[in-house]
């Protein structure tokens, strides 16, 4: 005890001259830069925000809004059963196993859950459009992926940080994470993919049901499962809704339109709407979600 | 609690209201005409009407608040000023005339943006120089010139016309129609009807709705669940012209597509597509406190 005494008093000597405080100082203030007219400029951290108001999705809270929560609507007059209790797969008494992961038998069965009660606050909505696509030649060379990132960002009007915002990530690279004999092996860039919220994702979703799907030729709607498909399949009970556009349907984008010899090759492209629906037939929700939208649906 | 009434009634009155627990609010109902007085005298009779707010949603855009309009002028003018520079030489090639007309108009949007006292004024001597300039080369450029735009606001805005479908491009609206009421008394109302032997409510609704204002109507019926309620009050002389002790109007939702209302003459005289401020006014009180909140504010 006193040997450690002995060794602490010399450094609190020595600290005693210069702050009690175990803080860092105060940063200096460097000067302010100053504009061609001598006056200072701020250092202010701006994030641009909305430049103009959306029209789809004004569309989505005048109208769609409503007529989703009627047609989705399920009346439960009693309340619900209490959840059938998991089976765990150790006893949860036993000291042994006590602060292990327990995983209920069978899995958590997500997909199998029954949607929310329907209520004003969880009406379905689309949080998210991901725009994706895999270039082949990529492989290859790196720089095949080049034209793919130009034309998304075209399409997309993305880019990483854009307008201040921490949260956009632009166009992103996506990289092999399995290692495919003679394909892919993980890190390999293979593909691009951007995500778009907000205005941007309702102008996007404007420019796609305008122009590009009404002249894309041989298009007969994106096709729907039959009346047998089950609802409860995890592909059926996430509200994803996917498809994909050919090839030639680049060329279609107003954005492309205009310079389209300058993109060295075409390459077709995955869309995922990303809606808020969940529980069993979710991705019904989000096709009536999409249709109010006027993205053609067509039984195959 | 009205609707839990409903059903109450409905489960004491006939087990054909009710088909399984999850679908206690009853879609399908007997005739109430032609239903034999019950061998119990305690159950109340109810009688089931079905109505249909048939909606027109805003053809326009929502005019922005004057703050509005500052806001997205104000960021606007940051996405500019913050915004990476534009690779002209991707887009255009170098010296063709497109590109210098991009420039012109682009100078022009710079002007507006920053340009003198941050006012967004286009007509300055020195743009009207720069879009006089070169405007007989390019201003062309094989393009048909654009049409302006049409006006926001319609005709039938300026004379008050209510029946024009096209007048309040930003606002919802909705069909009001003047006939007789279960009373026999000529009020503004939804149109509505009786439901027929075996018929569900959103069958009822749309027969009804082209009985009363003609054939020349396309509607989508949302969904097949009513929306809303409304219980009038009876006298006994209306109860025994409707033959039950209980009047019901289910409402249910509809969209206009296309076509206008023709109403016969007959039992509707007068229709008219109005606001939500401007139903209010028409219609009964207690009328208006059941269909009020199903109602758009814009």
């Amino acid at each position: 005890m006193s040997a450690q005494a002995a060794t602490r008093a010399p450094r609190l000597a020595a600290a005693a001259g210069r702050s009690v405080r175990r803080t860092r100082p105060a940063p200096q203030l460097k000067p302010l830069k100053r504009d061609d007219k001598g006056l200072p400029i701020p250092h202010v951290h701006l994030v641009v925000r909305d430049t103009h108001s959306s029209r789809l999705a004004n569309h989505y809270y005048s109208t769609l809004q409503d007529d989703l929560m009627y047609m989705t609507y399920v009346h439960e007059p009693t309340p619900r059963p209490p959840p059938r209790p998991p089976r765990l797969a150790y006893d949860p008494n036993d000291p042994y196993t006590k602060h292990r992961y327990n995983p209920p038998l069978g899995g958590n069965r997500w997909s199998k859950q029954l949607p929310p009660p329907s209520s004003p606050d969880n009406v379905i909505q689309l949080e998210r459009i991901q725009i994706h696509t895999q270039i082949k030649q990529a492989t290859a060379s790196r720089t095949n992926l080049l034209g793919p990132i130009m034309a998304l960002r075209a399409i997309s009007g993305a880019n990483d940080q854009g307008g201040g915002q921490h949260t956009a990530e632009g166009v992103q690279i996506v990289k092999g994470r399995k290692n495919l004999q003679g394909w892919v092996r993980p890190g390999l860039p293979v593909g691009v993919k951007v995500d778009l919220k907000g205005p941007q994702m309702y102008d996007f979703l404007s420019v796609l049901v305008e122009f590009v799907l009404p002249r894309l030729r041989d298009f007969q709607g994106i096709p729907l499962e039959g009346p047998s498909n089950r609802l409860d399949k995890p592909n059926s009970a996430s509200g994803v809704v996917s498809f994909g556009l050919p090839p030639t349907a680049l060329g279609l984008f107003p954005q492309i339109e205009v310079n389209f010899d300058a993109y060295p090759s075409t390459f077709g492209m995955h869309i995922h709407f990303i809606t808020s629906a969940k529980g069993v037939g979710a991705q019904n929700r989000a096709r009536a979600l999409l249709s109010g939208f006027q993205i053609p649906f067509a039984r195959s | 609690m009205l609707s839990r009434n409903v059903v109450s009634t409905c489960r004491h009155r006939s087990r054909a209201c009710l088909h399984a627990p999850s679908r206690s609010l009853a879609s399908v109902a007997d005739a109430p005409s032609s239903s034999a007085p019950s061998s119990d005298p305690s159950t109340s009779k109810a009688v089931l009407h079905a109505a249909v707010i048939l909606n027109r949603s805003p053809i326009i855009t929502r005019t922005p608040t004057l703050f509005e309009k500052a806001y997205y002028a104000y960021q606007s003018r940051i996405r500019r000023a913050l915004f990476n520079p534009f690779p002209t030489e991707f887009y255009f090639k170098t010296g063709s005339l497109l590109e210098k007309k991009f420039a012109r108009e682009e100078k022009v949007r710079e002007r507006e943006a920053f340009g003198g006292p941050w006012t967004l004024n286009r007509e300055g001597p020195e743009s009207e120089e720069i879009g006089m300039t070169s405007a007989d080369q390019t201003e062309s450029m094989g393009e048909e010139p654009m049409e302006p735009p049409a006006s926001r606001v319609h005709e039938s805005d300026r004379t008050g016309d209510v029946k024009s479908l096209d007048r309040m491009g930003e606002r919802n609206l909705y069909l009001l129609i003047r006939g007789k009421d279960h009373t026999g008394k000529e009020v503004w109302r939804f149109p509505q009807g009786g439901l027929k032997e075996g018929e569900h409510l959103h069958q009822a609704a749309l027969r009804d709705l082209t009985a009363e204002c003609g054939e020349n109507i396309d509607t989508w019926v949302v969904g097949k669940k009513p929306i809303a309620v409304h219980q009038a009050s009876l006298s006994e002389s209306a109860k025994k012209s409707l033959g039950g002790e209980e009047l019901y109007t289910f409402f249910l939702k509809a969209h206009i597509l296309a076509g206008q209302v023709r109403p016969n003459g007959k039992n509707v005289t007068d229709f008219a597509w109005l606001t939500k401020e401007e139903i209010e006014p028409r219609v009964d009180k207690a009328y208006w406190a059941s269909v009020k909140d199903i109602l758009s504010d814009f």
